[in-house]
Formats: C-alpha cells, sequence, structure tokens
C-alpha cells in the first residue's frame, strides 16, 4: 500500500541543517498494524507526516497505491488525505464551537457529499466508537476519552483506507488507553491499515509490526504478536 | 464545498465572538450610514429646490418697500409704502427683460363667511400673479378685465380658507365678508402646501383696484403698493437684471449710488442656491467622513482576520489534515470577513433610516431616500469585506498543513 522510497527530509534552522530522515525506505501493507517508536527527534513524527502527506520530502519517493505523490500539488495531496486517510492525534485537535457531530462532518463537507449522506455517515461513525448519545455535545463537554473517541470517528468517517494515530494515547490514562487501542485493533481487524506513532512499549505492542527509529534512520524492523 | 456549508462554518465562529465581530464592522457601520444620509440629503435638497421653484416659479425676483432709517428711527416693515405704480410702469418701459410684473397690496384681516370666522392674508393684485407664482385654480377662474377694472368685490381663495370657512363644500358664488364688505368667490386655488414658515394656502386673493378701494385705502393711499413680483424672461438675465432694478429705482426714487435704499430686491434663486450650496457641503463633508470610515472599518476588518488566522492556525492545520483544500480555507475566511462587513452594512443601513428620519424631523429638512443608496451601501459594504479580508484570507490558505497544525 505504502513504499518509501529512499526518502531525506532536511529542516533548514537558521545556518544549521538538521536531518529529520535520512534515507527511509519502508513498505507497508495493505491491513497492516504497524507501531513507528523511538525518542523525541528520531524523526518518527517527520516519517508520519510524510506519510500522511501532511508535509513533502526534500528527496526520494513516495508511493501511495500505485501513485508517485512526490509530485502531487496541495490540492491533490488534500484530495487524498481526504479520501484514503484519517488522522487521530495527541491533543484530539477538534475544533471547539463545533459539536461532536459537526466535526465528524468536517472531512465529509470538504469531499463535497450532501446534507443527508454525510449526517448518516457521521452518526454511523460515531455509533462505532460509541458515542451516539454524545453527538450533540460540545468538544469542552466531552472527556478526554470521548474526545479521542470523536477524533477516531473523525478519522473514519469518509471510510479511508489508512489510519495515522499519532501518540493517540499521550494525553489519556491508562485505562481510557486501552478504550482508544482496544478500537483501533478493532478497525484494523475491519481491514484498515493502522500506523501508530508512539514512543510507549505498551502502546507499541498492539501492533502486529514495530519499526524502531533513531536519527533519522529505521534502525529496526520486527514482526510483532499483539498480546 | 457549499455556499451554505461555507457560511454556516462562517457564523458560528462570528457568534463565538460577536463582540468583537460587532466592534469590527464599527467602521462599516459609520460608514455606511454617511454614505446613505448623504445621498439622500443631496437628493433630498434637489428635490426641494425644484419644489420650491414649481411652488413660486422660476426667474422671479420681489421688490418690496423697505423703511428707510437715515434719519436714525427705523418706522418698520409696514409703516411706508415706497414703491408705486408708477415704479411699476417704468420698470416695465426701461427693462425690455422683464416680461411681467404683478403688484401687490396685502393686509391681514378677520373673514366671515359661513357663520365661521378666519384670519387670513389678503392679497389685491392682478392676474399676472396667479401666472407668476405657479397658482392653478382647483375650480372657477380668475379675473375678467372688467372685474379688475371696475373695481368687483370678487375673491379668490386658497385650500386653507377654504377648509376654515366651508369644509369641503364648494366656496364658489359663496360670499365672504372680508372687513365687513362683501366678496363673492370666484375660485379656489390648487393647494400648494406648507414651507417652513408660512402656510401659502392660507390666502385670498382680490382685484388690485377693489382692494385698495375697499380693503386698503387708508394703507396704500394713491398708487402706493406693497410690492412687485417681476418676471425674468430668462434665468441667466437674472442677476444682471436685479442690478438694473436697482439703478433704475435709484434713480426713480433720487438715491444716490451709496444711500440707503427705501426699497430690497430678494431674489429667490439666491436663497435656493445658498440652500443647495449648504447641503453639498454638508453633503461633502459625510463623504469625506464615510470615505475615511468605511477605509478605517476596512483595515479594522484585515486587522481582525490576521488576529483571527493566526489564532485559529491549528484549526486551519486540522481543516486541511481532513482534506480542506487551499480554495476552502481562502472561501471561509473571505466569506467571515463579508458577513462581518455585509451585518455591519445592514446595521448601517438602520443607522443611517434613523439618522435621515431624525435630521428631516427636526431640522425640518427634505431628505429622500432612494434604493440606488441602499444598492450603493450594499456593494460599498460587501466589496470592502472581500478586499480587506482577501489578504488575511490568502495568508491562511497559504500556510503550510504540517506547520499550521503543530502552531501553538
Amino acid at each position: 500500500m505504502i513504499k518509501i522510497d529512499s526518502i531525506s527530509k532536511e529542516y533548514v534552522m537558521g545556518d544549521n541543517k538538521l536531518l529529520a530522515l535520512n534515507n527511509v525506505n519502508v513498505s507497508i501493507l495493505n491491513g497492516e498494524f504497524v507501531s513507528i517508536m523511538g525518542s523525541s527527534g528520531s524523526g518518527k513524527s517527520t516519517l508520519m507526516n510524510i506519510i500522511g502527506c501532511l508535509d513533502v520530502p526534500s528527496s526520494g519517493d513516495y508511493f501511495f497505491k500505485d501513485d508517485n505523490i512526490s509530485n502531487f500539488n496541495a490540492n491533490k495531496l488534500a484530495e487524498l488525505r481526504n479520501r484514503e486517510i484519517g488522522f487521530i492525534f495527541q491533543n484530539f485537535n477538534l475544533l471547539p464551537r463545533l459539536n461532536a457531530l459537526e466535526n465528524v462532518v468536517l472531512p465529509l463537507l470538504y469531499s463535497g457529499k450532501n446534507q443527508k449522506e454525510r449526517n448518516n455517515l457521521a452518526l454511523k461513525a460515531l455509533e462505532n466508537v460509541g458515542l451516539k448519545d454524545r453527538v450533540h455535545h460540545r468538544p469542552n463537554q466531552l472527556s478526554g476519552g470521548q474526545q479521542q473517541r470523536v477524533s477516531i470517528a473523525r478519522a473514519i468517517a469518509g471510510s479511508p483506507k489508512l489510519i495515522l494515530a499519532d501518540e493517540p494515547t499521550g494525553a489519556l490514562d491508562s485505562k481510557t488507553s486501552i478504550e482508544i487501542m482496544k478500537i483501533l485493533n478493532d478497525l484494523n481487524a475491519k481491514g484498515i491499515t493502522v500506523v501508530l506513532v508512539t514512543h510507549e512499549d505498551d502502546i507499541a505492542k498492539y501492533a502486529s509490526r514495530i519499526i524502531k527509529m533513531k536519527d533519522g534512520q529505521i534502525i529496526e524492523d520486527k514482526k510483532n504478536v499483539p498480546n | 464545498m457549499s455556499l451554505t456549508d461555507l457560511i454556516y462554518l462562517s457564523q458560528k465562529s462570528l457568534r463565538s465572538n460577536i463582540l468583537r465581530s460587532v466592534l469590527t464592522s464599527l467602521g462599516i457601520i459609520i460608514g455606511v450610514s454617511s454614505v446613505i444620509t448623504m445621498i439622500s440629503i443631496g437628493s433630498g435638497a434637489r428635490q426641494e429646490v425644484e419644489e420650491q421653484i414649481e411652488r413660486f416659479g422660476s426667474n422671479n425676483l420681489i421688490l418690496r418697500s423697505q423703511s428707510s432709517s437715515n434719519r436714525g428711527v427705523s418706522m418698520g416693515a409696514n409703516s411706508i409704502n415706497t414703491l408705486t405704480l408708477k415704479d411699476m410702469e417704468a420698470l416695465k418701459n426701461e427693462l425690455p427683460a422683464i416680461s411681467a410684473i404683478a403688484p401687490r397690496v396685502s393686509l391681514s384681516t378677520q373673514i366671515i363667511a359661513n357663520g365661521n370666522n378666519w384670519l387670513a392674508t389678503v392679497t389685491g393684485t392682478t392676474n399676472d400673479y396667479f401666472n407668476l407664482g405657479n397658482w392653478k385654480f382647483e375650480l372657477g377662474r380668475s379675473f375678467q378685465d372688467d372685474e379688475l377694472d371696475s373695481g368687483s368685490r370678487v375673491a379668490i381663495i386658497g385650500k386653507t380658507v377654504q377648509k376654515n370657512l366651508f369644509g369641503t363644500d364648494s366656496p364658489i358664488d359663496e360670499v365672504i365678508r372680508i372687513n365687513k364688505v362683501p366678496f363673492t368667490v370666484i375660485g379656489l386655488l390648487d393647494a400648494k402646501g406648507g414651507t417652513a414658515w408660512a402656510d401659502l394656502d392660507d390666502t385670498i386673493v382680490v382685484p388690485l383696484k377693489t382692494a385698495k378701494q375697499r380693503l386698503v385705502a387708508k394703507k396704500f393711499p394713491g398708487d402706493q403698493i406693497r410690492s412687485m413680483t417681476i418676471n425674468v424672461s430668462s434665468s441667466d438675465l437674472l442677476f444682471k437684471t436685479e442690478k438694473d432694478i436697482d439703478t433704475v429705482m435709484r434713480k426713480l426714487h433720487k438715491i444716490s449710488a451709496n444711500g440707503n435704499p427705501d426699497f430690497v430686491i430678494r431674489n429667490y434663486a439666491q436663497f435656493l442656491n445658498a440652500r443647495q450650496e449648504s447641503s453639498r457641503v454638508m453633503s461633502i463633508l459625510l463623504a469625506t467622513v464615510a470615505g475615511i470610515s468605511l477605509i478605517v472599518g476596512g483595515i479594522g476588518i484585515m486587522n481582525i482576520m490576521l488576529v483571527t488566522v493566526t489564532e485559529r492556525t491549528k484549526e486551519i492545520g486540522v481543516c486541511m489534515s481532513v482534506g480542506a483544500k487551499k480554495r476552502d480555507i481562502l472561501l471561509q475566511f473571505l466569506i467571515e470577513s463579508l458577513m462581518i462587513s455585509l451585518i455591519g452594512g445592514l446595521i448601517g443601513i438602520g443607522l443611517g433610516l434613523g439618522v435621515i428620519f431624525g435630521v428631516s424631523e427636526y431640522f425640518n429638512w427634505k431628505m429622500s431616500l432612494d434604493y440606488f443608496s441602499l444598492v450603493l451601501s450594499f456593494v460599498f459594504s460587501s466589496s470592502i469585506g472581500i478586499i480587506f479580508g482577501f489578504y488575511p484570507a490568502r495568508k491562511a490558505a497559504n500556510l503550510n498543513p504540517i506547520d499550521a497544525l503543530r502552531y501553538e
């Protein structure tokens, strides 16, 4: 599904050049559940942003499905994100003025679905994460776990093939973290590819494959049997 | 993303900060209300001038007696009538630019008819009076030559007099007593309406000779008259003729060029010009206020939109991450600034209407409101919103998704 072909990413900060990714090669197959681990500054978030088409590599090629998207423009990348990728963030990143339903509807709004269709899809997504009775609550009226479930609903509302979760449990207690990871597991069981970025071993172990990074390079890539 | 969705999202974020939205649109509110007020003052003044010309006739000068105070004692406006019918004939003969002159004597007196009492101004004059003053007849007729020559006791009355003496009944052929002298009503004048200073319809007109013989014989002995309305053949000659009349009158009354005249010439056009000029000055003032406040308002919108874009950088990143294109972000912020300016425009229209109403009530100025000014202010405010909202919106749309997402 994803093929990263000798991708490097360089940041220029004043006079210093920072090589966030150094010639990374990795492929992720359809239906995999991959954890990317590493300490801060290891390049795991940069890799994740490039996979998520939020950032573009300085060199190398990125194939999504069969498209080489290294030369996609901003609008085509936006379309790709909208259609194929769902994001889950550490801080949920919900829009504070919109209620749960409206937050989940947001990606469907940009894909141009009509109102009836997108409301149905959003309600179904909220139902899937167990928030059917909270659709009209605003983010500040929901607990952290509930907010994260709203953001998962937002990520899956458009039926993407790939879900990217950037430290999804970073702001949650351990009990809620387990709930969230269970939901991600269920989604993966339904055939959605999940890529998870974390620095916690417990969380990484939910995945079937663990990639460890250090200094912009992959230092370990092995199968994992989820417990 | 459809327009309704964009408007929905925009009103959500505007409502989340209502006070700020209203304060932001303040410049537009003041600008738009000034535009509306300015236009209606301008067109109201023009309309009023046209109406006044319609009412009083165009190209008229009024020549009136004036008590001279050269002996140190002012005798009061009515105490001496220095004008005579001889003056009138002389002016007619000497100045070919004069096309007609209507002489006038007048008194204010008690009228009795139909068991009712009324105090009205009675004018003695000729038929020229009706032509020069643009008087139309609702009923009846003007004077016949033999009535003018013989001094018949016939009268033509205005609407106010009719209303107070006869109600809505026709006054034609009725007898009214002016100063106890019975007159037969032969005509009823069309209503002209009031001005700020007088009710023009509160009038009774009788033949000059009749008035001089039976009503004002003591006040206007011999061929003395109170005033004359002088019609000039063309408006270009109005000011020159005014000067010529002065020269001729000084010669007739043996007054030196720098002596105190015993007459006064009123140029009605001059008054109208002054009126038009003052409303023009007012309009320019308002246009300046409008222009400045619209620009300041626009800058205010731009400023707040820039703040909003910065505040919502992370949100913009979120929207981009779920698939918002540049165009979606651009449109959303553009519509937000458009909505601020349109709301300002609407409030401004309301305020402008209030000002127009207040000014026309309080100052008795004629203000006229036309749809053009409403459309203009709508176009004005929306273009301000778009022009000044564009830069912040473009700034938002050009954000890099990952930078926006990471913004704290």
